[in-house]
């Protein structure tokens, strides 16, 4: 029989979640960058304006393919995976920003995030999201 | 909801990946489409229909009722 090729899907959103992430990893390199040039004082303040906004430009990219690939690559249920996984992120991340922000004000003892954490934490917990949707449609 | 497409598809020699192929989803869809794991959309299941020449209520059975 004929058989037309199908989405690819080795895993659910997997091209998109690695697009992320390396989008993300860039991001926080320039963080770092502009952080220990400020820091050391080898990076006057417009590079690192700059530095920060190119490093963070990837990030749009991803945006703009993102929504490309979810449109047009995934099959209806590969989409539903990842859009799970984006409400589940979304869905966990809010309460736990605002119990750290109420934790924080109120004195109690919270861990220290740095930005890179708070760039991170949605990305996990969106990964975290789409493997519990994965396996619930398998 | 439980489904004849194991049934159908094994009748005509089909693996997974063929019938994704026809169907233009991935073969995890149709793994888990017959496995009762995820319901089609109304334009998916048309297309399962019309591809083994039956109707949407041949192929598909909501839980409870009998094929």
């Amino acid at each position: 029989m004929p058989a037309t090729a199908g989405p690819k899907a080795s895993a659910p959103g997997a091209t998109l979640y690695r697009m992320y992430v390396l989008s993300l990893a860039t991001c926080l390199v320039g963080n770092l960058l502009v952080r220990l040039g400020a820091r050391a004082g080898w990076l006057p303040a417009w590079a690192q304006v700059t530095l920060g906004v190119i490093s963070a430009l990837p990030l749009a990219a991803a945006a703009i393919l993102f929504w490309r690939l979810l449109r047009r690559d995934l099959d209806e249920m590969l989409q539903r995976i990842v859009l799970e996984g984006l409400a589940f992120g979304l869905i966990v991340y809010v309460p736990l920003a605002g119990l750290y922000v109420n934790l924080r004000t109120s004195g109690a003892w919270t861990p220290r995030l740095d930005p890179p954490d708070i760039l991170l934490a949605p990305a996990v917990l969106v990964a975290i999201g789409m493997a519990l949707a994965w396996r619930r449609y398998q | 909801m439980r489904n004849s497409l194991p049934l159908l598809r094994a009748a005509l020699g089909w693996s997974q990946a063929d019938l994704a192929g026809q169907l233009g989803v991935s073969r995890q869809t149709v793994n888990a489409l017959e496995r009762g794991k995820y319901d089609p959309s109304l334009p998916l299941a048309f297309k399962i229909a019309r591809l083994f020449d039956r109707t949407i209520e041949d192929i598909f059975h909501p839980d409870g009722e009998t094929a």
